[in-house]
C-alpha cells in the first residue's frame, strides 16, 4: 500500500515533466506534420540557460564561464524567485532557440515542398550542433543546481501509512504543480482564445487556413516558440529533480519523448498529456529488482500501441484516401 | 603497404558503413523507412562474438577452425531472417513515420536488453573477439567487405530487374494499386524488410572481429540516424545512393580530425545542408547533371498543404 502511493507520487512528477516535453514535439507535428528531432537538445539547453543564470559558473574546460543574474550581493541572491525567474528566462531562449531552427533547418524545406523525412535528417543535424558547442562552450561534465534554495534537502510532506513512510519531495510537488498550471494554461489558449482557434485551423488545414487570412508562417512561429519554452522548461524541472548530466542530457529524453505522443497519439494535445502520465507511471511501477529494465518499458509500451491501436490512445485513424 | 597501413581502417569501416546504408535500401525499395537495421547489426554482431568468445563454443571453434567465420555470418544471417520476420510482420502494418517510429522503439528494446544480459557481457560489452582467418592487419578485412559489398550490389542490381523487385517498386508508387494489380503488399513488404535485415545482420557478423569488441554502443538510436542520413544524403532512389552515402559520412570524421572537437559540430551541420540543398541525394543531384535538363515549364503552384505526401500521418 505504501509502496503504491509513493510509486503513485513519483510516477505522476515525472509523468507531468514528460507530458509537458511531449507536447512540444506534438504541437510541432499538428501543425508541420513534422518530428523536429532537435526537440530533445532544447531541453537540455534550457536546463544549461537556468544554471547559467541561476550559478553562472561553469567548471574551467569550457571556452565560457557563463552569467549569474543575480551575484552575490544582489538583492534575490539564492532565493527561490531568482530560481523561478531563470527558469522562466530560460524556457524564453529556449523558445527563441527554437524558432531559429525552425528558420534555419526547416523554412528552407518547406518553401521547397522536401520530403519530410529530410526534415527528420536535417533537425537531427542540429541537434547534433546544439550538443557539441555546448560541449565546446561549457565542457562536458554535469552539473547539480542548487537545490536547497526551495528546501528541496526538507520533504514537503512524510505521510505515515500503516507504520511506513511515504515520501513527497518538494521538487516533484514543484514539478507537478508547475506543470498542471502549465498544461491547463495551454489548454485554455488552444481551446478558448482567437489565436488557439487560428492555430487549430492551420494543424486542420493550412491551406484553407490562410485563404481564411491566417498568417501560417506566423502560426508557425508561435508554434515552434511555444514548444522551444515547454522542452526549455522541461529540461530545467527535470534537472532540477536529478542533476544537469552532461551535453547528451536530452537525447533519452527525446526518444522518450516520441515514445510519449505516440502512445498518446500523434498531434493530439490531450494524447501527449494522458502519455505522458502513462509512461512516467508505468516506469515508476518498474519492481526495483528489474530497474535496469526501466528505460525500454516507453518503447515496449510504443511498439505494443503500435501494434494494437497505431493511431494511439486518443489519436483519430485518418482515413487513407486513394 | 605503407597507404594501405594508414588509409586501411578507413577504407573498411567506409565500405562497412556503406552495407549498412544499403541494408535501408531493400526495405525502401519497396517504399518502407525502417530503422531497424542497428538492431539486426548489433544482433549479429552478437551471435558472432559470443560464438567466437563464450568458453562453452571452444569445442565449435576447435573443430571448425576457419569455417567459424562464415558459419558465424549463416547464423547471423539466420537469426536475422527469423527475427526480422517475427517483428515485421506485425510492423509493416505500420507506414511512414509510425513504422520509423517502431523500429526506433525496437532498437532501443534491443539495446537495454544487451546492456542488461549476462550473455551479453552487460554494460561492458564482450572483448578479445579473434580475428577473422588469423587477419593481422586491419585493412586486410577488405577481402571479406569488399566481396561483400560486390555481392550485395549485384544481388540489388538483380532484384531491381526481376519480379520481386518491380512488385516492390509498384508497393512503393502505390500500395493500394498495386494491392488492386493482385500483388500481396504485406508478403512483399516483409520480404524486403528481411533481405534488410539480413544484410544488416551479417555486416554485424562481419564487423564483430574486425572492431575486436562488441557491446551495446553498435546498435543504438545515433546508429539509426547515422543509417539513415546515409541514404537520404547519397540518394533514396538508387543502390548506388545509400553506399555512397555511407562511404561518404563514414570518412567524414576521419577528414575532418585535424578540427578536433569541432568536427561532431561541422559533421551535423553537414547533415543539416545536405538534406535542405540536397534532396535527391547526391546521386540524384549527379543524375540531373548528367542529363539535359527536362524542359522548363511554369513552375507548379507551392502545394496549399505542408504535410509531407510521402511520409504521409495515416499509421
Amino acid at each position: 500500500m505504501t509502496e503504491l502511493l509513493q510509486n503513485l507520487i513519483n510516477g505522476l512528477a515525472i509523468g507531468s515533466v514528460y507530458a509537458i516535453f511531449a507536447l512540444g514535439y506534438t504541437l510541432v507535428f499538428s501543425i508541420l506534420g513534422i518530428i523536429n528531432f532537435a526537440h530533445g537538445a532544447v531541453f537540455t539547453l534550457g536546463a544549461y540557460f537556468t544554471y547559467t543564470l541561476v550559478v553562472g559558473q561553469f567548471e574551467n574546460n569550457g571556452l565560457i564561464k557563463g552569467v549569474n543574474l543575480f551575484p552575490a550581493g544582489s538583492p534575490f541572491h539564492g532565493s527561490a524567485w531568482a530560481f523561478a525567474a531563470a527558469a522562466v528566462i530560460g524556457a524564453l531562449l529556449s523558445g527563441v532557440v527554437a524558432v531559429i531552427i525552425e528558420r534555419l533547418a526547416f523554412r528552407p524545406m518547406r518553401a521547397r515542398g522536401a520530403d519530410p523525412l529530410l526534415a527528420l535528417v536535417s533537425s537531427l543535424g542540429v541537434a547534433l550542433v546544439i550538443v557539441n558547442l555546448i560541449q565546446i562552450l561549457v565542457g562536458a561534465e554535469s552539473y547539480s543546481f542548487p537545490t536547497d534554495i526551495y528546501g528541496d534537502l526538507k520533504p514537503a510532506l512524510i505521510l505515515h501509512v500503516g507504520g511506513k513512510l511515504v515520501v513527497v519531495r518538494t521538487v516533484q510537488v514543484i514539478i507537478f504543480a508547475v506543470s498542471m498550471v502549465l498544461l491547463l494554461i495551454l489548454g485554455y489558449v488552444i481551446g478558448r482564445t482567437r489565436t488557439g482557434k487560428a492555430l487549430r485551423a492551420v494543424a486542420e488545414n493550412p491551406g484553407t487556413a490562410s485563404l481564411l487570412g491566417i498568417s501560417v508562417e506566423r502560426f508557425i512561429v508561435i508554434t515552434f516558440f511555444l514548444s522551444g519554452f515547454l522542452g526549455g522548461l522541461a529540461g530545467t524541472l527535470v534537472s532540477t529533480a536529478f542533476s544537469v548530466a552532461g551535453p547528451y542530457f536530452g537525447v533519452a529524453y527525446g526518444l522518450k519523448g516520441l515514445a510519449v505522443i505516440v502512445l498518446g497519439g500523434l498531434g493530439s494535445i490531450p494524447g501527449a498529456v494522458v502519455g505522458g502520465l502513462v509512461i512516467g507511471l508505468a516506469e515508476a511501477f518498474v519492481p526495483a529488482q528489474y530497474s535496469a529494465y526501466k528505460d525500454a518499458v516507453a518503447f515496449a509500451l510504443l511498439f505494443v500501441i503500435l501494434l494494437l491501436r497505431p493511431q494511439g490512445l486518443l489519436g483519430r485513424l485518418q482515413i487513407q484516401k486513394v | 603497404m605503407d597507404f594501405l597501413q594508414t588509409y586501411g581502417f578507413l577504407i573498411v569501416t567506409m565500405l562497412q558503413q556503406g552495407l549498412l546504408g544499403l541494408s535501408l535500401y531493400f526495405p525502401l525499395m519497396a517504399g518502407q523507412l525502417s530503422l531497424a537495421s542497428p538492431g539486426f547489426y548489433s544482433l549479429g554482431g552478437y551471435i558472432a562474438a559470443i560464438l567466437l568468445t563464450a568458453p562453452q563454443f571452444a569445442p565449435w571453434r576447435d573443430a571448425l577452425g576457419g569455417w567459424i567465420f562464415p558459419v558465424s555470418w549463416l547464423l547471423s544471417a539466420l537469426a536475422s531472417a527469423l527475427l526480422g520476420v517475427l517483428v515485421g510482420i506485425p510492423a509493416l502494418r505500420l507506414r511512414g513515420i509510425y513504422l520509423a517510429l517502431a523500429t526506433i522503439a525496437f532498437v532501443q528494446i534491443l539495446q537495454v536488453l544487451s546492456l542488461n544480459l549476462s550473455i551479453t557481457g552487460g554494460a561492458v560489452g564482450l572483448f578479445g573477439i579473434p580475428q577473422a582467418f588469423g587477419f593481422v592487419d586491419r585493412w586486410q578485412y577488405v577481402f571479406v567487405f569488399l566481396p561483400t559489398v560486390l555481392i550485395v550490389l549485384l544481388f540489388a542490381h538483380r532484384l531491381q530487374g526481376s519480379r520481386v523487385g518491380r512488385a516492390f517498386r509498384a508497393i512503393r508508387e502505390d500500395e493500394l494499386a498495386a494491392d488492386a494489380m493482385g500483388i500481396p503488399p504485406t508478403r512483399y513488404k516483409v520480404l524486403a524488410f528481411v533481405i534488410g535485415a539480413v544484410v544488416a545482420g551479417v555486416v554485424g557478423a562481419m564487423s564483430a572481429p574486425f572492431l575486436n569488441t562488441w557491446n551495446a554502443r553498435q546498435g543504438t538510436f545515433d546508429a539509426s540516424i547515422a543509417f539513415l542520413a546515409y541514404t537520404l544524403i547519397g540518394g533514396s532512389r538508387s543502390m548506388w545512393g545509400p553506399l555512397l552515402g555511407g562511404a561518404l559520412l563514414a570518412s567524414l570524421p576521419e577528414l575532418l580530425r585535424g578540427l578536433a572537437d569541432w568536427r561532431l559540430v561541422i559533421n551535423g551541420l553537414v547533415l543539416v545542408v545536405a538534406s535542405l540543398y540536397l534532396p535527391q541525394g547526391i546521386v540524384g543531384a549527379l543524375g540531373r547533371l548528367r542529363r539535359p535538363a527536362p524542359p522548363q515549364r511554369p513552375a507548379p503552384p507551392a502545394p496549399p498543404a505542408v504535410r509531407g505526401p510521402a511520409l504521409g500521418d495515416t499509421p
